[in-house]
């Protein structure tokens, strides 16, 4: 057998990042390969390159079809040699008909109209093929997760893709759809038709693939036949044996002979239930069942994969996301109602969003803007005081170390970890008792990150209860006293300090207990 | 960077002005620097910049205001109609406008916060219901602000003028509080670390703004004395620059309009927010349309007819955002002068509407179209 796509060496720099660090990989001839890691550990940054997003000349390595190198200047030049990505996001037009989307942007035409009788012929024709019994006249909006899922298939198919790349096709997936997908996948298999299929569900991994490749921190760990692996040495690969040992000067007992540990917490959730307000009636509960208590000067430590109802309790905890039907919030022993962020931030509890950009700061502004936004109560009397308002902003600045002329300069124009470092800040002067990090360090640099890392730790020894979600194992075991891991918004335990990241790994990805 | 870009625009702006100023100048053989003129300029300016400044509330955070015009027509009319008809006191009649503005603009921004319908429709729908409303109000008639020969609280609006001492004292007062402004900031920035401007600077601006301000005393004190409007509008100026540099409302605006979700996120009431400055952009438009109603010394159907689009042009010409986060006062305020120098000179010239409109529209462009390049060069 030969490959059909080869890659060879592939590195890949982000402003401060290593995404990809010399990953060679093959795909075999109607094989599925599975691709597995935790978050971060450069999947989707393969896969991007491998679909051409990430083009030519921004990465370093070789791509190979055929055995021929190819250079792919975008995603069209990757679908022209036979590859076809499709994404968790489905990039379908909901307001169109099945058949529209399938025919996106090539609609058959005579003369200068479009020839709908052949395109509905075609249309029936490459959906039978998916073994989807659906009028590709049906509004794509009328459909589920799992007929959009397919309708991608048959789309990547009718461009006559020989190489699908899936990423994470289950996640949204019923168990009946799920069944039905790795079946097609099976006899595209059997049709010479090669497949990389990345998920976290190590079940479907085993009954797929033919051959698993494990990723972690951007390089390629573990190459190996399904049938001679098995599910613990999978995740021993994923989590790494290299996590650094917790540093001692933070240690809980520091901290606990700091605080009394039997005061009332800081936080304390109890059979927390939330709904999204956006979703049709039936669907089931974001949150269910979460129960939590941080102490003062305590690090709560929130674990869990994509899409297992990390971020959304935080946002419903700072009062900003989903319509709380069960359980109880209390900030220092006082219920805390889901109100307005507004309310939840004047009581003491803040929020740094893991999306920077959308919810962090003003862009357009300056750093020293964006510093006081959250506290203008405290430096004004009618008007702003400018006399205390900026060496006030200014200890915060010099504090954090931000790096920047001054406070006037703008926030679009630094670094990812200065910005984090001006939410920080802004938070930290709205004087928090509870403060929610979301992802803290998502985007920043190593030596930024570090800087937040001690920042955190002091932040706790002051007396602040801090939640602190994260997808990067290491941070998490280094940073936490406790850790919480949810899986599908269902808490599936909670692990003390010194838990291994096998264990923690396992919790996220174990279904839940009955 | 920010400083500079927003100053360079100013600076670009009032060039633009003095060009345009002059060659009216030269094309009416002077008659357009006349005190008489130029005091008319004045005001029909005030009229426009107290709705344009007002405008600004509502841009900042990203919102706009169509029903504007007709806001103005509706409230000059109902004081007007409540004098006239009614017999009411004068000041009863002009807050009875008022009211009737704040609770309108109190619904729309209701409606524009609580049920997220996009401002756009709320005060487009506002523009055509208010015209409505304001033609019953006078019946489609022409109803006098006052009765002939007589005079009010209503029609001294735009026909009173400050005695020659007072202009002279007003600009005296108002020199030396820029100077102390001026100079007490920098000290404030001195002290704090931050860059300062050159002494020298200081003094050139102090220098510039005393001479701007005494000359335009002049100008009008060899007319009648400075207008009444131009003094409500330095007022209504000043109190929406402090508001929106100083105060925490302020603030919010700007974060709204430049990042809404992360100015809930940071603690800001967004809603309520938008509401007040709703409520202020009312209080802007009544107090609009009594200068209007008042100048043109009766109510009647045209009254404020396309006000609200100088008001947003001379925004959108002072380098307001019309996606919010972004302007100025001062901006705002250069901006509304380069419309009503354009328009009182072409009256001038005798230039008919259609190509007033024509020469408006394409200033508007051209403004918007220098300004996206300026700041695509930076």
């Amino acid at each position: 057998m030969s490959a059909v796509l080869a890659a060879r060496h592939l590195t890949k720099h982000f402003p401060g990042v290593k995404a990809l660090d010399g990953v060679s990989f093959e795909l075999e001839r109607g094989e599925i390969h599975a691709l597995c890691g935790e978050n971060g550990a450069g999947k989707s940054t393969l896969i991007k390159l491998l679909g051409g997003i990430h083009p030519k000349g921004s990465h370093e390595g070789e791509l190979l079809v055929d055995g021929a190198p190819v250079a792919f200047d975008g995603p069209a030049s990757a679908e022209a040699a036979g590859i076809a990505v499709i994404h968790q996001e489905l990039a379908l037009v909901p307001e169109l008909s099945v058949a529209e989307n399938l025919f996106l942007g090539r609609l058959p035409r005579r003369g200068f109209r479009v020839d709908w009788n052949r395109l509905h012929t075609e249309t029936a024709f490459w959906l039978e093929r998916v073994g989807v019994s659906l009028s590709p006249e049906t509004a794509v909006e009328s459909l589920g997760v799992g007929q959009k899922q397919m309708l991608e298939i048959a789309r990547a198919l009718s461009k006559k893709s020989r190489i699908l790349i899936l990423d994470e096709p289950t996640a949204a997936l019923a168990e009946h759809e799920t069944r039905t997908l790795l079946d097609l996948l099976r006899q595209f298999r059997r049709e010479g038709v090669s497949c990389i299929y990345i998920s976290h569900r190590l079940e479907e991994v085993f009954a797929l693939a033919d051959r698993i490749t494990v990723l972690r921190d951007g390089r390629s760990v573990y190459l190996s036949k399904t049938s001679e692996t098995n599910r613990e040495t999978l995740i021993r690969h994923m989590a790494g044996r290299d996590i650094p040992k917790s540093d001692r000067a933070s240690s809980p007992e520091t901290r606990r002979a700091a605080f009394a540990r039997n005061a009332v917490p800081r936080l304390e959730i109890t059979g927390l239930r939330v709904t999204d307000p956006a979703a049709p009636e039936d669907a089931p509960d974001v949150l269910e069942g979460i129960d939590l208590r941080v102490h003062a000067g305590e690090i709560m430590g929130i674990g869990g994969l994509m899409g297992a109802g990390r971020s959304s309790l935080l946002m419903h905890l700072a009062g900003a996301w989903g319509r709380r039907t069960g359980g109880k919030v209390r900030l220092d022993g006082a219920d805390l109602a889901p109100t307005s962020p507004a309310d939840t931030l004047k009581r003491g509890l803040a929020l740094v969003s893991e999306d920077r950009r959308r919810y962090g700061f003003i862009p357009g502004q300056s750093i020293g803007f964006n510093l006081s936004l959250s506290s203008m109560g405290e430096i004004q009397r009618g008007w702003i005081r400018g006399e205390q308002e900026t060496p006030r902003n200014r200890a915060v600045f010099d504090e954090l170390g931000i790096r920047a002329p001054g406070q006037e300069t703008g926030v679009s124009v630094l670094s990812g970890g200065n910005q984090q470092k001006t939410v920080l800040g802004r938070v930290l002067l709205a004087g928090p008792k509870v403060i929610l990090l979301d992802e803290p360090t998502r985007g920043i640099d190593v030596a930024a990150k570090e800087e937040i890392y001690v920042l955190i730790r002091k932040l706790a020894l002051t007396g602040v209860g801090i939640v602190l979600v994260s997808s990067e194992l290491p941070e998490l075991i280094n940073l936490s006293d406790r850790i919480l891991m949810l899986r599908e918004g269902r808490p599936s335990g909670v692990f003390p300090r010194g838990t291994s990241a096998e264990t923690l790994l396992a919790a996220a990805m174990s279904p839940p207990t009955p | 960077m920010k400083q500079t870009r927003s100053s360079l625009r100013e600076t670009a702006l009032l060039l633009t002005l003095g060009a345009v100023g002059l060659g009216f100048s030269l094309a009416t053989g002077g008659d357009f620097l006349t005190s008489r003129n130029l005091s008319q300029l004045f005001i029909e300016y005030s009229i426009t910049a107290t709705l344009a400044v007002g405008m600004l509330l509502v841009i900042l955070p990203g919102h706009i205001d169509l029903s504007a015009g007709s806001g103005v027509g509706l409230t000059g009319g109902i004081a007007a109609v409540l004098i006239t008809n009614q017999q009411w006191p004068a000041p009863a009649a002009m807050a009875a406008g008022l009211a009737v503005a704040l609770v309108l603009w109190a619904a729309m921004g209701t409606l524009v916060v609580r049920e997220g319908i996009p401002a756009f429709i709320v005060t487009l729908g506002g523009l055509q219901a208010f015209k409505g409303l304001f033609w019953k109000v006078i019946e489609n008639k022409t109803i006098p602000v006052a009765q002939g020969g007589t005079s009010n609280a209503l029609s001294l609006l735009t026909t009173t003028y400050l005695p020659q001492w007072l202009g002279w004292t007003l600009a005296g007062v108002l020199i030396a509080g820029f100077a102390w402004a001026g100079w007490r900031a920098r000290s404030a920035r001195t002290a704090a670390g931050l860059s300062v401007e050159t002494a020298e600077m200081w003094y050139l601006r102090t220098f510039v703004t005393a001479q701007v301000l005494g000359l335009l005393v002049l100008v009008c004190n060899r007319y009648q004395g400075v207008p009444m409007p131009l003094v409500i509008l330095g007022a209504m100026a000043f109190g929406v620059h402090f508001l929106v540099q100083h105060t925490p409302f302020g603030r919010s605006l700007v974060a709204i309009g430049g990042n809404a979700e992360a100015a809930l996120l940071s603690g800001i009431r967004v809603k309520r927010v938008t509401l007040v400055a709703f409520i202020l952009m009312g209080a802007s438009v009544a107090l609009t349309g009594m200068l209007q109603t008042a100048y043109a010394g009766y109510s009647t159907t045209d009254v404020g007819n396309l006000l609200e689009l100088d008001a947003v042009a001379a925004c959108v010409i002072g380098g307001v955002s019309l996606r919010g986060g972004r302007g100025g006062v001062g901006g705002v305020l250069i901006g509304a002068l380069l419309m009503a120098v354009l328009g009182k000179g072409m009256s001038l010239l005798g230039t008919g509407p259609e190509a007033k409109y024509m020469v408006r529209g394409a200033v508007l462009v051209t403004a918007v179209w220098l300004d996206l390049r300026m700041g695509a060069a930076h």
